[in-house]
């Protein structure tokens, strides 16, 4: 059995990454708010959405968390009236993608809050792990 | 110090700390995860009174119980106070509170354990 405390930070770590993956699905999604097909009528990007799991970690027990899936999101597109464009079919509309802004303000902000958390576990394991070498030293 | 039993019992605090320290560290690392159930450490007073004293075995021939048992810190499902649509149940805000007691206990433990070492000490020195 591994000691809790190093797996806690094994934990912790873990967090941190399932975390980044999402914010980087975010700033995908965000940096293609706008990002159309190229041929008329043609579907432009569509939203990715990220789900997490958590896994076993045989060895400590404890359970880790990981990105288990990153899928699309289903939601319809956004039709816009606008003949000029190159995506636009026959009868002028254009898709956008089904990009929300303010979804995916929210999204990032909570990966924002749990990345924090996760930094403060990791923080206060390395403090238990030097309490407890500090008790060697010094007498 | 055999009577008193001092480091010992701060031994098994100090690693009932830490399995709670990994708990609470996996229910914020899966704080987004779909259907998770926060789980918490059963209390330390709990935990010492399954422990039981083991027979003096004088002789190897002499049966003996499980060793003096750290009984092996047991996990148990956090009493659920909001689920989210996701079923998820961790709060974070709880789970960090959980960490400040951890915190708050592992500094006192180390500084009893110091205390007792430096008493230790005075007597052998001098």
């Amino acid at each position: 059995m591994t000691d809790p405390l190093i797996s806690a930070l094994k934990v912790a770590a873990s967090g941190l990454s399932a975390q980044s993956t999402r914010l980087r699905v975010v700033a995908e999604n965000m940096a293609n708010a706008q990002s159309t097909g190229n041929t008329p009528g043609a579907d432009p990007y569509t939203r990715k959405t990220i789900t997490f799991s958590s896994t076993l970690d045989r060895p400590s027990g404890a359970d880790l968390v990981r990105v288990s899936d990153i899928g699309t999101d289903d939601a319809p597109y956004t039709i816009e009236f606008d003949p000029s464009h190159p995506a636009a079919d026959t009868n002028g509309y254009v898709k956008l993608p089904n990009v929300n802004m303010m979804v995916e303000m929210a999204d990032m902000r909570e990966a924002n809050r749990s990345y924090e958390a996760d930094l403060q576990v990791v923080k206060q394991a390395r403090e238990l792990i030097t309490m407890t070498i500090d008790l060697l030293k010094g007498n | 110090m055999e009577g008193i039993h001092l480091f010992d019992l701060a031994e098994r605090q100090a690693r009932w700390l830490s399995v709670r320290q990994q708990t609470v560290a996996s229910n914020i690392a899966n704080a987004n995860t779909p259907g998770f159930k926060a789980s918490d450490v059963v209390p330390f007073a709990d935990t010492l009174q399954k422990t039981q004293l083991t027979m003096v075995a004088t002789n190897p021939s002499h049966l003996t119980d499980t060793p003096a048992g750290v009984a092996t810190v047991e996990l148990r499902r956090d009493q659920v106070q909001t689920e989210s649509y996701s079923g998820n149940t961790v709060s974070l805000e709880q789970e960090l509170v959980k960490a400040g007691d951890v915190n708050r206990d592992y500094s006192l433990n180390t500084s009893i354990v110091r205390a007792f070492h430096q008493m230790l000490l005075a007597a052998l020195k001098e």
